[in-house]
């Protein structure tokens, strides 16, 4: 960003940020007292409003092809130090009855404590070096950027989208409750809260559909297909931070989920996706289909299922004609691929789903 | 304008939606959301990095959360922190409520917001951000750790509120 374009972007977007604060009483230590005391809800229904309106702008700009969220740049998740962080800084925040944004507010608009405020955060974070040791800060991880709550808690964009958008009305019904309790009718939705549902629930429709399930191969199938040198065959292993000495399924090229745009199917190709168990090959998926990516596919479970079904086949325990036939195409397949089939039928055969689902989450 | 008798403050609902707006104009023009503490890392980042530079250098996990050696002049956040102090005085004087805050504050009242803030400074840098940069824009952008941040920091605040409640009000 040019110098100019800074300064033209970030003046007025501080300007009106500064001016819905001060308007909301936020720049005001009583009012967010009063939140902290559950009398007045001015901070939670501001938040969330702002929250909810901007999510829901961000899903509809993106769904229609304005935006690409992916170039927008969001905070870390480094959950040990954001629950740490969170207990210190709520702690300040209870103190002050000001955050940063409203100290500054508070101090723009003349109150003497939001000056004292100001100067605190900067002095505070001036001595975070010193500090840094007794925070116990040398078990800090490395921060996984770009984590969000549909990736990492396994479930579909659309449902974590509309459980916000409804936790942001039902707060706001019951600040209303709270802040006038003789209003008779506290729990109706006003147009623009009905106007949100109706976005979340058209954006639940659009995505729940079969329509943007994405089609997937199994690990067997494609495992087939290199071997017979299938024509067309494109495989792109989107998982984050590889290298080297990573094992990647012979023949795939890296292309990351955030470089994933760059790719470019030729005609009569087969694109297949995969990642530790999925979500990121099927948000790859995604992004490829908007880009008119007509033959993709999808690894069915990923990495985890070439481990356990190509690369350490185990035999059936039931030995069923087809359970045989089954294991006896694997076996050769991972032989050929150098993996080590196993004769030895594991009493369950497979290790226990819950075991399968949490890998899954934890890496992708 | 009518000194004496400052203006009521607009509708949560409306404001949370009109902010809502704004939010979504910073990420699709500058690429990012609102922030607030970020601004104060880039410039103790900077006053740290002529006296002490070793002193975040030498910690990936404060080089990670404290920008060294970048000018903070060309610095977005702190542009923008500057559009906010304008923005608010121009809300506050047009409302007239500009005048009503230079009432006497005790010294109790001073020592929390100065100590409040010193905590909320190095709680934002541990988590990546305050309640703008963290809970507001990583919340509308489904980031995992705003939403861990969120509850926290409220559920704190809120506990701390009711277990150092004094029998005067801390807020005059």
């Amino acid at each position: 960003m040019s110098a100019m374009t800074t300064v033209a972007t970030a003046i007025p977007i501080g300007i009106a940020f500064g001016f819905l604060l001060e308007r909301s009483g936020l720049g005001d230590p009583r009012v967010i007292l009063g939140q902290l005391v559950l009398r007045d809800f001015t901070v939670i229904r501001v938040m969330f409003g702002a929250i909810v309106t901007a999510m829901l702008l961000v899903v509809l700009g993106s769904a229609l092809g304005w935006i690409d969220v992916a170039s927008i740049a969001m905070p870390p998740t480094d959950l040990g130090a954001q629950a740490l962080g969170g207990v210190i800084f709520g702690g300040g925040f209870a103190l002050a009855a000001l955050c940063p944004g409203t100290a500054c507010v508070a101090a723009a608009s003349g109150r003497r404590d939001g000056v004292v405020a100001v100067l605190g955060i900067f002095l505070g974070t001036l001595a975070t070096p010193v500090l840094w040791p007794a925070l116990g800060t040398a078990a800090l991880a490395a921060p996984r950027e770009g984590a969000t709550l549909p990736v990492d808690l396994g479930l579909p964009a659309w449902t974590v989208v509309l459980a916000i958008t409804m936790l942001g009305i039902a707060a706001s019904m019951i600040a209303r409750r709270v802040e006038h309790p003789t209003e008779g009718v506290w729990w109706h939705l006003r147009a623009v809260e009905a106007g949100a549902l109706v976005l979340a629930l058209g954006f639940a429709v659009a995505e729940g559909g079969s329509a943007s399930e994405a089609p997937s191969v199994d690990a067997l199938t494609l495992a087939a297909w290199i071997k017979e040198g299938r024509a067309g065959l494109r495989i792109i292993d989107v998982r984050d931070g590889l290298d080297s000495t990573t094992y990647m399924i012979p023949g795939a090229s890296a292309v990351p989920l955030v470089r994933i745009a760059s790719v470019t199917a030729k005609p009569g190709e087969t694109i297949v996706l995969y990642s530790d168990g999925g979500a990121h090959a099927a948000r790859a998926w995604e992004r490829l289909r908007a880009r008119g990516v007509s033959d993709g596919r999808v690894l069915r479970d990923g990495m985890a299922a070439w481990e356990d079904e190509v690369l350490a086949p185990r035999a059936p325990a039931v030995a069923s004609d087809s359970a045989q036939r089954r294991y006896q195409r694997a076996r050769a397949l991972s032989l050929w691929f150098g993996g080590k089939p196993s004769l030895e039928p594991a009493s369950g055969a497979k290790p226990p789903a819950s075991a399968r689902a949490k890998r899954r989450r934890n890496t992708c | 304008m009518n000194r004496t008798a400052p203006r009521p403050y607009a509708d949560a609902g409306t404001i949370g939606v009109a902010l809502g707006v704004v939010l979504f104009t910073s990420f699709v023009v500058a690429g990012r959301g609102l922030g607030a503490s970020g601004a104060f890392a880039a410039a103790a980042g900077s006053v740290l990095d002529r006296v002490a530079p070793n002193a975040i250098a030498s910690d990936p996990t404060l080089a990670d959360r404290l920008p060294a050696g970048i000018p903070i002049s060309g610095s977005w956040i702190v542009i923008e922190i500057i559009g906010v102090f304008i923005g608010g005085a121009l809300s506050a004087w047009l409302a007239g409520r500009w005048q009503e805050r230079h009432a006497p504050l005790s010294a109790m009242r001073v020592m929390r917001a100065g100590i409040g803030g010193a905590l909320m400074g190095l709680g934002a840098r541990l988590a990546y951000g305050c309640t703008s940069g963290l809970a507001l824009s990583g919340g509308a952008l489904l980031a995992t750790g705003a939403w861990l941040f969120i509850p926290v920091t409220f559920g704190t605040a809120i506990l701390v509120t009711f277990l150092a409640r004094s029998r005067e009000s801390p807020v005059p």
